[in-house]
């Protein structure tokens, strides 16, 4: 199959989808079902395939001109192809998640349609060759999330609906003023044609410093940036798959993505070192990932400490960029994947246990790990990873920020890492106990706020297995790290692309 | 062709235009415009233009003065429209429509003595032109100020009438009777027709469903 | 050879003033029979746009032709260009889509049935003016074919003849008559001063001066006022609040561009260094943007949003005026592609959306935003419909909207006309807001469920069919570009 081909048929699948399910009428379940699984499981095959052919030398490509000297690229390369890897697999979980979730609700076809174009949005943007393709996909995710987001169609979810938009469309528009500059400044510049801007004359170099902010200041929203997160803990009224996706892949990873983009295959670490870009970024993200602790230890319902959690979380993937070396850069990517196992699990278990037992609020979850043991232990890997206890992934991305730290000659970094642990601790471990060490009403005390009867597991098995196979991958990913085609020596892989020459 | 034989009919066709747009007595009113019209029919069969002159005295005086009466109701024995114009604009409004109609006087004023300034209307025959000009800046501003300051839509409608004979007279004074503005002035005339011929189809239809002859107070009750 | 390149040219000839005059024919032939299913409407109509794609193509190939007849000692001239075959398809798609949409129309509702038969000389009608005007290159062929578009324009607005429709309706027909005779004025001082009517001549002998510049300014009023480009644009709507939607998609998309399209030609003919005058085109349409989006936003009917953001919308046009005077060629390139790119895009999305709001309006029975609520529910097609039109109006990608803002932006930031990327991101906010104003609406799930009407599928469809192609040439526009390029800025 020629390369423009592949990666049509695999952007195609989910826009297909998307079409196909529109096209369906609300009531044929089964059909959509299938549909879903199947092109969600062809969509994996493809990445696959890939990635296999990525990594025997082969390129992919599919561009054409869509202005006078700009061009639309759909593009392959190690990083991209990281991120779409990510995003198809989550895919496949979110989905049997969301079938399971979504059980006798109404407008089924509306939510899978979206769902469906949401991830061709997010393959799009991971598979981006210039930045103009990268804000096409942008924008169109910001146009598929805002119907996830308010599917319920409660005042609330309307209301976050709204504050969601109010951040994401002037953010787009900010990040299109950002390009067209850059790309009235340069013209078209393709992912990894660094050389570029670093050869552009030194007087357009303030220019240069200036396009940049601004550039950061788009992607920041979606990427969750103190003090632009105002939307995410808001959009927690939407239904737990769509947290899920929203938190783990589709949103504030296609704003990191596009910050690891801009860093690495636009300026040019070398160049954004130069410029003093990369202190900025890191005092950024080192305040973004404080303060979204702080803040997520504040909360007593289970959903919004997961928001705060993330914006803090995603913010390691910033500092990992801003920190100067090869190993920062590993931690950056390397979290990007981790960052998105663990927290996929944290939010399919907390749909769980809202779905299962009615409870949102925190000290609700008294001794729930008896009677959702497995959930609970799904739920117990996940949180430990974030607190950084190996052998869970998310050990790894400290230990790689860490040493990247003294590496870059920023010690101090250390002690941000170190205090944003205490603090996750701080809010995750107490969550622990109560769900293994509290008497709940499993034993004896008090009663759940709703229970639904079990079926024949704890709970449904659509919503049982994605939260344990995400748990088990993030395990998985920590354990076997020195297997070919694990998270983190992939991108050991693209890292060393990026230093060496 | 003297200058001086040209000065009256053209200094007839001011009197007929301010009496056909001051007159609240809409019979008269339209009677004093279809007369405009065949002056302005003689004008053009002076300038040479014979055809203009037919077309002019046909769809000019004929038809649009019976789209007139029909927007009366006085063709046919339907129910007729109150025969004085008894509407006024308040008196805020009125003050503000003499602007209008100056800066127009003084733009198309400017340009026209932009354009024969410049010794191109010279020769003699073309002197004799001048008294349509002033005649047709004259009209023009008259027919803009009462479309602008008239609520009455019968009323509009002879304004816009008069308005255009102002821009045809301007049209034929500044470059005579070629076969350019002859063809220019064909179109602008079975436009005005039909302009009127809808437009009073329109006040009919109006006045039978709820009574009414203007559009509104102004642009303030869009809605 | 040189024989058969006349025979070729001939035939062109041929095939151009058939693609013109054929709607007029066949406008009359229908107001005799009119039609009653929409396929033959479709077989019909659809050899026009196949003969323009075919005169594109042999413009592209061989460049523009002109021609020129005599009728009775007058000279007329006329010429096709890229631009002017682009804008003749859009036209004759949309009029397709227009009289396919109206025979659903007819058969979704009770219309009157001499209304419904006299819809189709009008829309003859406005054919042939729309295509006179692309084609025409002098300036007395604009001048009636002006005329004709506005009166064809009025008639149609007035065919539902209930009261409102018919102030409004008398209300355009005033501004409309005292537009073209300010029009006149200016053509008469032109012709007075230089004695020619074909621009091309015009272009030649005229030079800058105040009594170019008074008759450009009666020229650019009267166009104004049609084009209902801010502040003459009060009469735009009232006069949709209770047209067809057929009706309204039409006069939306096309009628108040070709004024536009006119202006831009004088103006680049007349006095394409004219700073000033650019630069208060260019304000005008500023404010345009920001009025029409405001009222857009507040307004609680859906016909009515749609109409105010036409207003919005067509300030960007103005946008080119100060981009176009005096900057540098790259500026100009760019900001020429990018009026004509959002003139085509606006004008399929816009006609997407009068036709889907008309749907909405038509199966819900409810006019009011708030009677939309659970419309993703009841009605998701003509929402959906509503919600990829809208995307356009917005400039987010993939649309025609977003890749003409990237030019537009390209433009003011290479000419470091900082004012209009302000204007342009403010619209573009305003945009958003109107549009999710009415999507909001569609997702409250506690309203109660009304009846809805089922339509023609046809009707969802020719919407459909229409926002999908403005959302198409957002990415699919290097073709009409590269026309553009070619040829057409005089």
């Amino acid at each position: 199959m020629s390369g423009a081909l592949i990666i049509l048929a695999t952007l195609g699948t989910s826009l297909f989808t998307a079409v196909m399910i529109f096209l369906l009428p609300e009531r044929a379940f089964r059909a959509r079902t299938g549909l879903n699984l199947g092109a969600a499981l062809v969509k994996l095959g493809l990445v696959a395939w890939m990635v296999w052919g990525l990594s025997r030398g082969r390129e992919y490509t599919l561009a054409f001109p869509v202005l006078e000297g700009l061009a639309f690229v759909l593009r392959t390369d190690s990083l991209g192809i990281m991120f779409a890897g990510l995003s198809s697999l989550l895919w496949l979980f979110t989905t049997v998640y969301a079938i399971g979730y979504l059980e006798d609700s109404p407008n089924r076809k509306r939510f899978f349609g979206f769902f469906s174009l949401c991830v061709a949005s997010t393959l799009g943007i991971s598979l981006a060759g210039n930045l103009f393709t990268l804000l096409v996909f942008y924008e169109l995710l910001t146009l598929s999330t805002y119907p996830l987001v308010v599917h319920r169609g409660t005042a609330k979810a309307l209301a976050a609906g709204k504050v969601y938009l109010r951040f994401t469309l002037p953010a787009g528009l900010v990040l299109m003023i950002g390009m067209v500059a850059l790309h009235a400044l340069a013209g078209d510049i393709r992912f990894g044609q660094q050389e570029i801007l670093a050869e552009l004359a030194p007087g357009r170099r303030p220019l240069l410093v200036g396009i940049f902010w601004v550039l950061i200041v788009g992607f920041g929203v979606k990427a969750a940036l103190v003090p632009l997160h105002g939307w995410l803990p808001r959009a927690m009224v939407a239904p737990a798959p769509v947290s899920a996706l929203l938190h783990a892949v589709a949103v504030v990873k296609a704003g990191a993505f596009g910050i690891v983009r801009l860093v690495y295959d636009i300026y040019g670490v070398e160049l954004s070192a130069e410029l003093g870009l990369l202190h900025g970024l890191v005092a950024v993200a080192s305040v973004t990932i404080l303060y979204g602790s702080l803040r997520a230890l504040a909360q007593q319902e289970l959903k919004p400490r997961l928001a705060y959690s993330t914006v803090s979380q995603v913010s390691y993937i910033v500092l990992g960029i801003g920190l100067f070396g090869p190993l920062g850069t590993i931690a950056a990517l390397s979290h990007l994947l981790h960052q998105g196992l663990m927290k996929s699990t944290l939010f399919f278990c907390a749909g769980n246990y809202a779905e299962e037992l009615g409870i949102h609020r925190i000290d609700e979850l008294d001794g729930a790990g008896r009677r959702m043991p497995l959930t609970s232990l799904a739920f117990s890997v996940g949180a430990l990873g974030m607190i950084g206890v190996p052998p869970v992934v998310g050990f790894l991305s400290k230990w790689y920020l860490g040493t990247g730290a003294i590496q870059a000659d920023m010690p101090w970094v250390i002690v941000v890492l170190l205090a944003s642990s205490l603090l996750n601790a701080a809010y995750f471990l107490p969550i622990l106990g109560r769900l293994w060490f509290r008497p709940g009403p499993d034993h004896g005390v008090g009663e759940w706020p709703a229970e639904r009867r079990p079926v024949r597991l704890e709970t449904l098995a659509w919503l049982l297995v994605p939260a344990v196979a995400t748990a088990l991958f993030s395990l998985m990913a920590g354990v076997l790290a020195g297997m070919p085609f694990s998270p983190l020596e992939w991108t050991t892989r693209v890292v060393n692309t990026e230093y060496l020459p | 062709m003297s200058l001086s034989g040209e000065l009256f009919p053209a200094s007839l066709l001011v009197i007929l235009a301010v009496a056909c747009l001051l007159d609240r007595h809409l019979v008269r009113a339209c009677l004093a415009f279809i007369a405009f019209a065949l002056l302005m029919a003689l004008a053009w069969w002076r300038l040479d233009a014979p055809w203009l002159a037919l077309v002019e005295a046909v769809l000019g005086a004929l038809l649009t003065g019976m789209a007139l009466f029909h927007g009366l109701g006085r063709l046919g024995g339907q129910s007729s429209l109150p025969s004085r114009d008894r509407e006024r604009r308040p008196r805020r409004q009125v003050m503000a429509r003499w602007p209008a109609a100056l800066v127009w006087l003084a733009l198309a004023g400017a340009a026209v003595w932009g354009v024969t300034g410049n010794g191109e209307l010279a020769a003699s025959a073309e002197v004799s032109r001048r008294p349509l000009l002033a005649a047709g800046l004259a009209i023009m501003a008259l027919g803009l100020w009462a479309f602008a300051h008239h609520l009455h839509l019968l009323r509009r409608l002879l304004a816009f009438n008069v308005l255009g004979s102002g821009v045809f007279l301007l049209l034929a004074g500044l470059a005579g009777p070629v076969v350019e503005v002859q063809g220019l002035i064909l179109v602008g005339l079975v436009v005005a027709l039909v302009g009127s011929v809808l437009g009073a189809a329109l006040l009919r239809r109006l006045y039978a469903l709820d009574g009414r002859v203007t559009l509104g107070d102004g642009p303030k009750s869009i809605r | 050879m040189s024989a058969s390149l006349d025979a070729l040219l001939c035939v062109q000839t041929t095939v151009l003033w058939l693609a013109l005059l054929a709607p007029s024919l066949l406008g009359l032939w229908a107001w005799r029979f009119p039609p009653q299913r929409m396929l033959p409407v479709l077989l019909a109509g659809l050899p026009l746009p196949l003969a323009t794609l075919w005169l594109l193509h042999r413009v592209s190939v061989g460049g523009e032709f002109e021609g020129a007849w005599s009728p009775g000692g007058l000279l007329l001239h006329w010429r096709l260009d890229g631009l002017a075959g682009l804008l003749l398809l859009l036209t004759q798609l949309l009029l397709l889509a227009s009289a396919t949409y109206a025979v659903g129309h007819r058969r979704a509702t009770t219309l009157a049935e001499c209304a419904f038969a006299g819809f189709w000389p009008l829309l003859g009608g406005l054919a042939a003016a729309l295509g006179l005007i692309w084609v025409a290159a002098d300036l007395l062929i604009l001048y009636a074919a002006l005329e004709l578009m506005g009166l064809c324009a009025v008639g149609m607005m007035l065919l539902p003849g209930k009261g409102e429709a018919l102030v409004a309706g008398m209300r355009y027909l005033l501004y409309a008559l005292v537009g073209s005779l300010a029009w006149l004025l200016g053509v008469a001082l032109l012709l007075g001063s230089s004695g020619r009517l074909d621009l091309a001549g015009l272009a030649a002998t005229t030079e800058p001066g105040p009594v170019t510049g008074i008759a450009m300014a009666l020229l650019a009023t009267g166009l104004l006022l049609k084009a209902a480009i801010f502040p003459l644009h009060g009469w735009l709507a009232p006069v949709h609040a209770s047209a067809w939607p057929s009706v309204s998609a039409l006069h939306g998309a096309l009628v108040v561009k070709a004024s536009f399209f006119i202006l831009m030609q004088l103006w680049q003919r007349l006095m394409p260094e004219a700073v000033a005058a650019a630069w208060l085109l260019g304000l005008l349409g500023s404010l345009a943007v920001l009025w029409g989006g405001l009222q857009a936003w507040r307004a609680s009917d859906l016909k009515q949003m749609v109409a105010w953001s036409t207003v919005g919308q067509l300030g960007y046009l103005m946008l080119a005026f100060p981009l176009l005077a005096g900057t540098s060629v790259a500026v100009a390139t760019l900001a020429w592609q990018a009026t004509w790119l959002q003139l085509a895009g606006h004008a399929l999305a816009k006609a997407a959306m009068f036709m889907a709001a008309g749907n909405l309006v038509l199966s819900a029975g409810e006019s009011r935003l708030t009677g939309l609520a659970g419309a993703s529910r009841r009605l998701p097609l003509p929402l959906m419909t509503f919600g990829i039109a809208a995307v356009t109006l917005m400039g987010l990608p993939p649309s025609a909207g977003f890749t003409a803002k990237w030019l537009l932006l390209q433009a003011a930031i290479l000419a470091g006309q900082w004012l209009w990327v302000a204007v342009l991101m403010a619209g573009t906010l305003l945009a958003a807001a109107y549009v999710f104003r009415v999507l909001r609406c569609a997702f409250v799930e506690t309203a109660p469920c009304h009846e809805v009407r089922p339509l023609p599928a046809g009707m969802d469809l020719m919407a459909l069919l229409l926002a999908l192609g403005a959302l198409g040439l957002g990415l699919g526009a290097e073709w009409p570009l590269a026309l553009l390029r070619e040829g057409g800025r005089p």
